[in-house]
């Protein structure tokens, strides 16, 4: 191949994967961000060119249209955080003022207000994206008797943990946590969940967490962080742990009932349990683990994504030992 | 190999001579290590960042210790792209100003596409690969196809070495065009051309 032949097609590959690289960030983002503002313009588009072919609604316009779903939107997505607003309730928005348009304003007057509204419905939908993940963190449940909780139950300052068993990360993290909780005296508590990334670690992340569970279940909280300790520290994650010999051997060495254990594994009581823990964490934010939510006596949330290192965990939960 | 080497030498003599360049290529370096680094964590850094009644001391704090994230947070491979990737489109910034300073727009914009396709590339390899890389895992998740990260060698890493190489040939490439002297250069039919035409006047003498 001749070499000018060459550094074109180097160029054009280049472009090609620069191009598709960025519609990959893209659609990243805009999966990341409901309610999606560009579907809401293109219904809104739909029904305005429905409307102009029809002789019912003489002289709507966009614009009209637009102010419409700027009046209403907040009474649209009053509803509960990051589920968007529905295609069926913009129609049902649009069809209302058709019903209603009668071209009372003057055509100024009519289009300052519409100039308004779309900039003030950009603007909060841009408000509604920069908050967003700390808004789904705010969807985590708060700590209840079911839950394992490591120091003291009643610190004002909880750190909410959403973890995998297979996940390299997570055992550094878990470490790190530990300490942070150790030291606040009294004052921070931790809160295990379950986060399984099945994909990754298909099969054993899920037995290990129902594991964990039937340790909770056969020897209360303690065995439970016990069991969480002594599996972190054997195994070598990422799918690696031979889970038929660790899993009786750490329920021997914490002094479970092995037939009870191995009967609690096979039983699938646990299982409901961690399909909710999954649920809860991906309501809240969770792309991956570990993922934290740190949850002030107030109730303000901090969510922390990975495994940062200890001081900015012991900086956060201070933080949050500030807020009333 | 040798001369590559030689002109990655005398291309860096060139540009780095002035500290104009060095300050350009670390502000870049620098702001892309940082984005790498707190990028799992705008949000919250927002939230910090607008929570009243904190001292600005405290709310940096907090932003500097995340960037202990690069021991905690990354592989030993990961951290290692990640450096690698802010290095290299620090200086490939500094180069492409340079060859535009130069007027030579041409190369400067070819290798610019180079750069941003390992730019790009790197950002999906972002995050921790073997519990979600962050954007890679939202992409697929999105199609539904999140185990695809899984049936990769290195669980989306791939992408993030990928990113290293390209802006390395990059690097490579704006070198041996910045070592080149400027000079009007015939094309090569051009110059075969010429050769034959002499050859042939020789042979009539």
């Amino acid at each position: 191949m001749k070499p000018e032949t060459q550094n074109k097609l180097t160029v054009t590959v280049v472009i090609a994967a620069v191009v598709i690289a960025a519609a990959a960030l893209v659609i990243a983002l805009r999966m990341s961000y409901p309610p999606d503002e560009a579907r809401v313009v293109q219904l809104i588009e739909q029904r305005l060119a429905k409307a102009e072919s029809s002789e019912a609604t003489p002289g709507l316009n966009e614009a009209q249209v637009i102010q419409l779903i700027e009046e209403r939107l907040p009474a649209a997505t009053a509803g509960p955080v990051g589920k968007g607003i529905s295609e069926a309730r913009v129609n049902k928005l649009i069809e209302e003022r058709l019903a209603a348009q009668k071209g009372a304003l003057s055509e100024k007057e009519f289009n300052e207000r519409v100039e308004r509204g779309v900039i003030a419905f950009i603007e909060k939908q841009r408000r509604a994206e920069q908050e967003r993940p700390n808004q789904l963190a705010r969807n985590v449940p708060r700590p209840g008797k079911s839950d394992h909780t490591y120091g003291n139950p009643d610190a004002p300052v909880t750190l909410i943990e959403y973890s995998d068993f297979e996940c390299p990360f997570c055992k550094r993290f878990h470490g790190s946590v530990k300490q942070v909780i150790d030291e606040s005296k009294g004052r921070v508590n931790w809160v295990y969940r379950h986060f399984p990334i099945e994909q990754l670690h298909p099969v054993k992340a899920r037995k290990e967490a129902v594991a964990a569970e039937c340790a909770g279940e056969l020897g209360g909280n303690d065995a439970f962080w016990k069991f969480a300790d002594r599996f972190f520290e054997l195994t070598p994650s990422n799918n690696r742990t031979d889970i038929d010999t660790v899993l009786p051997q750490i329920a021997r060495e914490i002094g479970l009932n092995e037939k009870q254990f191995a009967s609690c594994l096979a039983s699938g009581r646990h299982d409901q349990r961690i399909d909710k823990d999954i649920r809860d964490a991906n309501a809240s934010g969770a792309n991956g683990t570990p993922w934290s939510v740190i949850v002030s006596k107030g109730g303000k949330t901090y969510a922390l994504s990975g495994a940062q290192p200890q001081a900015a965990i012991r900086q956060l939960t201070g933080l949050a030992l500030q807020e009333k | 190999m040798r001369s590559y080497l030689g002109d990655l030498r005398t291309a860096f003599a060139h540009v780095f001579a002035h500290a104009g360049y060095i300050a350009l290529a670390s502000t870049v370096a620098l702001a892309t290590f940082l984005f790498a680094v707190w990028f799992p964590n705008f949000a919250l850094m927002g939230d910090v960042f607008r929570t009243p009644g904190v001292a600005l001391i405290a709310k940096l704090q907090i932003a500097l210790s995340l960037l202990g994230g690069i021991v905690t947070n990354f592989n030993p491979l990961s951290a290692g792209y990640t450096i690698a990737i802010a290095v290299l489109f620090g200086i490939n910034a500094a180069m492409i100003v340079y060859l535009l300073k130069q007027n030579r727009a041409m190369a400067a914009g070819q290798n610019f596409a180079i750069g941003s396709g390992g730019l790009a590339s790197g950002t999906l390899g972002i995050g921790c690969a073997a519990c979600g890389s962050l954007v890679l895992s939202t992409v697929l998740s999105s199609f539904g196809a999140a185990g695809a990260l899984a049936l990769l060698p290195l669980q989306g890493e791939e992408f993030g070495i990928l990113g290293a190489a390209l802006l390395l040939v990059s690097v490579s490439l704006m070198s041996k065009r910045i070592a080149a002297p400027i000079s009007c250069e015939p094309s090569p039919a051009r110059a075969k051309q010429r050769e034959s035409a002499i050859a042939s006047r020789r042979d009539r003498c």
